[in-house]
């Protein structure tokens, strides 16, 4: 199964100021298992809740986040989450960030043999054997998000969360952790919701991309990609295609800002 | 796969090996300079104003050699290593408990605040009139001394952990005692080290004063004493003694911060 789905979701927030800010009003979205899920839209769309909420980092002020049918209400062993901040303890090194994945889901302080060899072979899936007694200060920022994406798939979650993971890199290491991420999800398979606001980003990694309106957030548009993958077999943002998927997301974004 | 984009900072600590040899070099001559000036300045003013280094020095070997130098060293030493380790676990664990239970801080925070606004020597005659004239009311004092820097110092570290990170730790599914131990203590570790300097040096303080007003033994009465008899190649002394041991603990502060930190970056000096 490994479906999100957002019913009529609501969120509200108090300003400074005391007033109430609507975020998302009656906000409904399926995201199919297996599927690669992006949204993008204007900042402050409500983007960002939208992925928190569906982390179960925070509560909705009505309407329902299921994850396969059931009410999701706090953070599942099921998800994982890779955020543009990274978040990695600096206190412990690139092996224990990765570790701690496993460590949180299973409430144990140390980690089975069965459990260290998965770190491991996660460690190499995103490139970074040998890096292992690393702290992360001693990275790259592109190294960094490397981390923050083993630790989520070292959980071999069912449902990937992405919040705008690539967003502070250079445009350079973007593009090769964006080919990265689509060879990885070929062979994991787990549904991925992902939050940015760069169109290319969106349409080159999606099979659909969400459009959103600002706030308060809603759909405002969702976009199909047939695009044939592997996308990063041939030069994908070449083709006909994805410049017309380009400018009609582009046009409908202009709209909006 | 590829790492082709991705660039590695280099891990390996700057190579100041030669700049540290020369900076040693600089330390001598900046010292030999010192002195001299030092020796300058003494051979035109009246020996009971400022003795010159050499006769500091002299008076300092023959303080040794009678043995009483070292005598008010360990007797200044224990009172103030045993105030300034019970004022550290104290500090710390009360530090660590206020700065993670919210509540319990809201409570006493104001407590805290206006005994630690009060100068310590105010302290001084309600502590002698409770614990007497000796050892105890050192101890004590040295303790009042260290033991609130280390407290505020710590709890304000345990409250700054960085909501992203608990945030973080909440995502992976940690209970709030994992996100204790993963998170929060960690983050407060470098201000544990930061208390226990600031500690060092007020109890430092505390143990000087306290000899001075109160007990009339070990380093502080050294300088009463030698103060007061004007004898101050003599007075000298007990200063060399107290500078060395400041440098020597701030030494060993860092040492264990740099053991215990592994992560903390740092520049190197």
């Amino acid at each position: 199964m490994r479906e999100l789905e957002f019913v009529n979701v609501r969120k509200t927030y108090r300003s400074p100021t005391g007033q109430d800010l609507l975020a998302l009003a009656d906000f409904s979205l399926r995201v199919d298992g297996g599927r690669f899920v992006s949204v993008v839209g204007p900042s402050g769309c409500g983007k960002t809740t939208l992925l928190r909420m569906a982390g179960g980092l925070i509560p909705s002020d009505g309407g329902e986040v299921r994850l396969d049918g059931g009410l999701l209400t706090a953070p599942s062993a099921k998800m994982s989450m890779v955020f543009q901040g990274i978040g990695l303890m600096p206190w412990k090194t690139v092996e224990g960030n990765v570790g701690l994945g496993v460590q949180l889901q299973a409430h144990r302080r140390k980690l089975t043999a069965a459990e260290a060899q998965l770190v491991h072979d996660t460690l190499a899936m995103v490139g970074l054997t040998g890096f292992e007694r690393y702290y992360p200060h001693q990275l790259s920022g592109g190294m960094q998000q490397r981390v923050g994406l083993a630790r989520a798939l070292v959980r071999q979650p069912e449902i990937l969360l992405m919040d705008e993971p690539f967003g502070a890199l250079d445009a350079q290491t973007r593009a090769v952790l964006q080919d990265e991420l689509l060879n990885i999800w070929n062979r994991v398979k787990s549904t991925v919701l992902f939050i940015t606001h760069d169109l290319d980003e969106a349409i080159y990694l999606s099979d659909l991309v969400v459009i959103m309106g600002r706030r308060p957030g809603r759909i405002k548009q969702v976009l199909d990609v047939k695009l044939p993958r592997p996308r990063y077999s041939y030069d994908a943002r070449a083709e006909p295609e994805f410049a017309q998927l380009r400018s009609i997301a582009w046009r409908s974004i202009k709209e909006e800002l | 796969m590829t790492q082709s984009a991705d660039r590695l900072e280099n891990p390996a600590k700057f190579s100041l090996a030669s700049l540290g040899a020369s900076h040693y070099v600089l330390a001598t001559l900046s010292l030999i300079c010192f002195l001299l000036l030092w020796q300058t300045i003494s051979m035109n003013v009246p020996p009971i104003i400022l003795p010159g280094p050499v006769k500091v020095a002299a008076a300092f070997v023959e303080l040794t050699a009678s043995g009483e130098l070292i005598r008010a060293t360990l007797q200044t030493i224990w009172p103030f290593t045993i105030g300034l380790v019970i004022a550290f676990v104290f500090g710390t664990a009360l530090g660590l408990m206020l700065g993670i239970f919210r509540p319990a801080a809201r409570i006493l925070d104001p407590y805290i605040f206006v005994f630690w606004s009060i100068p310590n020597i105010a302290w001084l005659p309600l502590f002698i009139a409770w614990f007497g004239v000796g050892q105890l009311t050192l101890i004590v004092f040295v303790f009042v001394s260290a033991f609130f820097p280390q407290l505020l110092t710590v709890e304000s570290g345990a409250k700054e952990a960085d909501s992203f990170l608990v945030e973080v730790a909440r995502s992976l599914g940690g209970t709030k005692r994992e996100i204790l131990h993963v998170v929060v203590l960690p983050a407060a570790l470098p201000y544990i080290f930061a208390g226990l300097r600031i500690a060092v040096g007020r109890a430092l303080v505390g143990i000087i004063v306290g000899q001075l007003l109160i007990v009339a033994t070990g380093i502080g009465y050294m300088f009463q004493f030698y103060g007061e008899t004007l004898s101050l190649a003599k007075y000298f002394a007990p200063l060399i003694v107290i500078a060395a041991l400041a440098v020597l603990l701030n030494r060993a502060v860092n040492w264990a911060e740099h053991a215990l930190i592994p992560w903390k970056q740092r520049a190197f000096v």
